[in-house]
């Protein structure tokens, strides 16, 4: 670990910090409907949209209404993405003449961007026509932020109403949130990307002559291998850089290249990686200011802030420490960090991010549901990679994605006011409410559905040849190739430990059911605990009311979740990366 | 033959996930 790589780490963590403030206030005015700077250009469009399609904007709805109006939004969305894949070759924009997508892919990739996963599956340049990456798969990465961002202010709303049955209009917050929250910074953003070298175009893919022509080896279907000499290139472009802003302010993740973040087409430049890291974190950050000003309660946003923060830094640490010490069976190789070189594990990563970089951006995906990578999971040192891994099982709930991690983190601050009422013996209170029976049980429906998918479909994967088939590393390293796969679609994060070859029917179709379950099985059952928190009188802080607004709170929240995911995880954990990790220091590497 | 499957997976997840939505709503009005 360098000087160098923690002013990095710092000065983004301060450049979150800083912008959480001013974009909290701006979503609490937006989705309060009070006035903001960008009114008199967009109130007309709202009321033309409304007028269109014929939303009443003063109907506020029951959280049941507000639920299966998602519902039946995601529902057909997906199904137009997955008629948008099959029949591509027949639409405009594909002047790589691109055939259709198979059936399964099709199936797991509109699951995948609907449910804010983008789990990639396929090599994107020479899969998805123009036309599908922005009326596809960029429309999605639009939407599923936009839903999972309303679905928090859902829960703000439960938290600070008291008794009523209304928690808004899912047509009107989804509006205002695509309008005033997603578009504008997105234009803006797409702009600076563009201003750093990321590429915007409808151009056809461009060939161009090596100038250092290469003799390659190449091993055809029968097993023969053959010498080919390779004088060309064909250099992939198109629309990257209104894909690339959204990818990562709506923590989606799913890159236009294959090489996601690490192409130089996406990320070009220092300033680029780090507008990049910003835009992840951003809403979630602001969220938690969002979460204090809506309830009246500035300290309790901080607080949930502060717990965000704290995983953080412990996961950064953790993850920097291992890259940056390397592998120790590199026993001959100089590993040390230098003026000249990185130093330590480099292995999947780009020389001009080096370590601190590379483990930044891997830290902040995880924490967040993004899933986009300038570096490759699959290579890390097993402490390395198993961070990562623990980032999603937590729930990703370290700012987390775009509201997904605020509702998230919800459900442990449920269950932590609960433990802490258990333990004074009196009802739990959370910002005036009592907690309930109905809503700890709701909580661990929430828990147990990421569970319940996350090992079950791993464990069937690793005893059927239709799952152990995708894995390119045997032993524990292949074990966490699955383990990654079913905690990075069930998480809703995307990212994957690319050595895992997932474009297979089981792979494509049950990623896709778990990303589905994991996204809305764990919704219904959130919005059921903000429904009824919004029905419930408050009740005035006595002497027995747990604070939610200090140090001790943000203690007991990051207690919660991490006794949680230790009681769920480590025995998988400890099959995998840990395991993994023993035999390292033993002298067996996978 | 696949497409129709797979459409036909996609809207009976959706109605599934509605009647989760119903079956929460109702437990809220059994005794806990």
């Amino acid at each position: 670990m360098t000087a160098n790589g923690w002013f990095q780490i710092l000065f983004f963590l301060l450049a979150i910090f800083l912008v959480t403030k001013p974009l909290g206030i701006f979503m609490t005015r937006v989705f309060n409907r009070e006035k903001t700077l960008l009114d008199r250009a967009l109130r007309p469009i709202e009321k033309i949209l409304y007028r269109l399609v014929g939303v009443d904007e003063n109907h506020e709805m029951r959280w049941t209404e507000y639920t299966i109006a998602m519902l039946l939004f995601s529902g057909v969305s997906m199904t137009l993405l997955y008629l948008l894949e099959r029949t591509q070759k027949w639409l405009p924009f594909n002047p790589q003449k691109l055939s259709n997508v198979e059936p399964g892919l099709a199936f797991g990739t509109a699951a995948s961007f609907t449910t804010n996963t983008n789990w990639q599956s396929y090599v994107p340049e020479s899969t998805m026509s123009y036309l599908t990456q922005m009326a596809g798969l960029a429309y999605h990465n639009f939407v599923s932020a936009a839903v999972g961002i309303v679905l928090a202010i859902v829960v703000i709303r439960g938290i600070a109403r008291r008794e009523t049955e209304k928690l808004g209009n899912f047509w009107v917050d989804t509006t205002r949130c695509l309008l005033w929250v997603l578009l504008p910074f997105c234009l803006v953003g797409s702009l600076v990307l563009v201003s750093q070298g990321v590429v915007q175009n409808l151009k056809p893919y461009t060939i161009v002559e090596l100038t250092d022509p290469q003799t390659v080896r190449v091993t055809d279907a029968d097993g023969k291998t053959t010498s080919q000499r390779v004088t060309q290139q064909l250099i992939a472009q198109g629309p990257v850089a209104s894909q690339e802003v959204i990818k990562e302010f709506g923590t989606n993740g799913g890159g236009f290249f294959n090489a996601n973040s690490a192409h130089p087409f996406e990320n070009p430049t220092p300033l680029a990686n780090f507008v990049e890291l910003v835009l992840i974190f951003a809403i979630p950050s602001g969220l938690t200011y969002t979460l204090g000003r809506m309830t009246r309660s500035q300290r309790h946003g901080w607080a949930v802030w502060a717990a965000m923060a704290f995983l953080f830094l412990a996961g950064i640490t953790a993850t920097y420490w291992a890259e940056a010490k390397g592998n120790s069976l590199l026993s001959g190789a100089d590993q040390h960090a230098t003026g000249q070189q990185s130093g330590g594990n480099m292995e999947g990563k780009e020389v001009r991010f080096g370590i601190a970089n590379s483990v930044l951006f891997a830290t902040v995906t995880t924490d967040a549901s993004c899933g986009a990578v300038n570096s490759m999971h699959d290579s890390y040192t097993p402490v390395g990679g198993m961070v990562p891994l623990i980032n999603i099982m937590l729930g990703e709930v370290v700012f987390g994605g775009v509201g997904a991690g605020l509702y998230g983190i919800f459900v442990f601050v449920v269950l932590a006011v609960f433990i802490a009422g258990l333990m004074v013996g009196r009802t739990p209170e959370y910002l005036g409410k009592k907690i309930e029976s109905y809503d700890v049980k709701m909580a661990m429906l929430a828990v147990l559905i990421l569970t319940f998918t996350i090992l079950g479909f791993s464990a069937l994967a690793v005893i059927k040849p239709f799952g152990t088939a995708g894995i390119s590393n045997p032993g524990p390293h292949g074990f966490s190739q699955i383990l990654y796969a079913y905690v990075s679609s069930t998480g809703n994060n995307g990212s994957a430990f690319a050595g895992i070859n997932a474009n297979t029917m089981w792979y494509n179709t049950s990623t896709a059911v778990a990303q589905l379950l994991g996204r809305f099985f764990m919704i219904i059952p959130i919005m059921a605990i903000a429904g009824n928190l919004a029905r419930k009188k408050t009740v005035p802080e006595s002497a027995g009311t747990f604070p939610v607004t200090g140090a001790l709170f943000s203690t007991l929240l990051v207690s919660t979740i991490l006794i949680v995911g230790a009681l769920t995880f480590f025995p998988a954990l400890s099959l995998g990366p840990i395991l993994e990790h023993l035999l390292m220091m033993a002298g067996k590497a996978f | 033959m696949l497409d129709i499957v797979f459409l036909a997976a996609t809207a009976l997840f959706v109605v599934m996930a509605i009647l989760y939505v119903r079956a929460c709503e109702r437990l809220k009005g059994t005794k806990s």
